[in-house]
């Protein structure tokens, strides 16, 4: 029973030890290794092949790229054994010998043997010469992609003085306030109920929602900084982003032609699934982000989906993980938002109002939906 | 001494070789994208601001490259000349050239690179064995 037990235990390890992705295979290196399958399809059929097996194809590209891999560090490890920093093509030229001995290269015994006659490089220049000039199939953009960090715009160092000694003035600035300041001031406005006092409300909301998106907005793009990849970096978002995002689709055929994809798709988009649903004005600018906030403020006008972004809000906040921000307002039951916490009897018919659009549920549930996906698709061409 | 000027020359020529041979890079543009090369090579802490050493790494890989899928395409063809001498129709049919993971091992074990592909894969251990072993 011992040896059963201890044979259950290896093989439990082995597989752990093969499930476990290695550098090469990791979902980070996708964008790398299909372009070195196309490139490497491309070599095949220079050579004379028709066709290929996919498993012969993934295999040969995995290699090729642990070829590369290994040049490079061959190469980096004698740069830094002759004390530099920077390879040079000395270097590099040995770092190939190295990966041909073990097939042999002409001169390989010769212990007088100068690196800069050697034979890896003369037979380098005679594949040149007899190859034809095949250059790779799709137009390569550098990656991975490093967005630039906008450190001015959310530092206090701007010109803002921090309120209070404590804060420290390389600390990011606080977010508009309205976003965390309890709005008491809403309960004294409402003493009569009049459609010009709602009217007041949906202005107060909206604004809101205006300066809770531009915190989204702000997390999103400071969160990304730093040399994040773009096609790997968040996982969040590349499930919506994956969809549309060029560089993840699949490649063109010979004489197709790219189309713009994101910003025409949108607005259609939009335009059609907010008919559908509310007969509100089309508002095709995308470039406007408030623009597209002032689309569906009527859609969210009047029910509790715009306190409910402030818990989409929330949560995104605490996915990017920079700040946290305790919003106390509860997504079910409107009477525990700070709003309307007062004794008044008026702002408790205003509540009943709102509470009893629990059948507009699913409308509710759509817009927000829609507007989530209209932020992230919109937040697209700043980070393409 | 006497050979030093001897050898000294030899430095130059091969140094100005070297040099030609750098500047040829640049006039041949290689299959692999620069791009994918100088990415696994970042990755790899190779650090080199000029772009002529990022070429000849990726001259010297599609050289590698050529060779292995030569290599295998002569295995292939071996095979089908060892068919075609049981059936002359067989060659109108298997005109194709395929690379099979059986031709891609067997030349890439030659170059030290030892890929066994499984053949087929089972639910289970005992599949496929006699009804009679596999009570055991």
């Amino acid at each position: 029973m011992n040896d059963g037990g201890l044979h259950n235990r290896k093989e439990q390890e082995k597989s752990q030890k093969q499930s476990k992705p290695s550098k090469f295979r990791s979902k980070s290196d996708d964008f790398a290794l299909a372009i070195a399958k196309v490139a490497i399809a491309q070599v095949c059929e220079s050579v004379g092949f028709q066709g290929s097996q996919h498993s012969a194809l993934e295999t040969l590209s995995d290699i090729i790229v642990r070829y590369i891999y290994s040049v490079g560090k061959t190469a980096n490890f004698n740069a830094n054994l002759a004390g530099r920093a920077e390879a040079n093509v000395f270097d590099v030229i040995q770092g190939l010998e190295e990966l041909g001995s073990g097939l042999g290269f002409a001169g390989g015994s010769d212990f007088d043997r100068c690196v800069a006659n050697s034979v890896i490089a003369r037979d380098i220049i005679h594949f040149i010469g007899d190859a034809d000039d095949i250059p790779f199939a799709y137009d390569v953009p550098r990656f991975p992609l490093v967005k630039e960090w906008k450190e001015m715009e959310s530092l206090w160092g701007k010109g803002e003085q921090p309120p209070g000694e404590h804060i420290p003035s390389w600390l990011p600035a606080f977010p508009d306030p309205d976003t965390y300041a309890a709005r008491l001031s809403v309960g004294n406005e409402t003493n009569s109920i009049s459609s010009g006092e709602k009217t007041e409300l949906a202005r107060v909301e909206r604004k809101m929602e205006r300066s809770l998106l531009n915190l989204q907005q702000r997390f999103a793009r400071n969160g990304n900084e730093g040399g994040s990849s773009n096609y790997g970096g968040y996982a969040g978002r590349a499930r919506v982003a994956s969809e549309s995002n060029p560089y993840l689709a699949a490649p063109l055929h010979f004489g197709e032609k790219e189309v713009e994809v994101s910003p025409v798709v949108l607005p259609a988009k939009l335009s059609n699934e907010v008919a559908l649903r509310n007969p509100v004005p089309e508002n095709c600018d995308m470039g406007n982000r408030v623009s597209v906030l002032e689309t569906f403020a009527p859609a969210i006008e009047g029910m509790t989906s715009g306190l409910c972004d402030l818990d989409n809000g929330q949560k995104k906040v605490v996915y990017n993980q920079s700040v946290h921000f305790k919003i106390g307002i509860g997504k079910k039951s409107f009477g525990t938002a700070p709003y309307f916490n007062s004794q008044n009897e008026d702002l408790e018919k205003i509540a009943s109002w709102f509470r009893n659009d629990n059948e507009k549920d699913d409308k509710k549930r759509k817009a927000e939906k829609i507007l989530k996906e209209s932020i992230e698709s919109s937040q697209k061409p700043t980070q393409l | 001494m006497n050979h030093n000027p001897q050898s000294s020359d030899g430095k130059h020529d091969d140094d100005s070789a070297l040099s030609d041979f750098l500047g040829s890079l640049m006039d041949y543009t290689p299959t692999i994208p620069d791009e994918l090369v100088e990415h696994y090579l970042a990755k790899s802490g190779f650090q080199c601001p000029d772009v002529r050493l990022i070429r000849l790494v990726a001259v010297a890989t599609q050289k590698f490259v050529a060779e292995v899928a030569s290599d295998a395409l002569q295995h292939c063809k071996a095979r089908q000349a060892a068919v075609v001498k049981d059936k002359r129709d067989k060659q109108q049919k298997d005109k194709r050239l395929i690379l099979t993971m059986d031709d891609l091992s067997k030349s890439l074990r030659e170059y030290g690179v030892n890929v066994k592909h499984q053949e087929y894969f089972a639910d289970s251990p005992s599949t496929g064995m006699d009804p009679a072993s596999r009570d055991e």
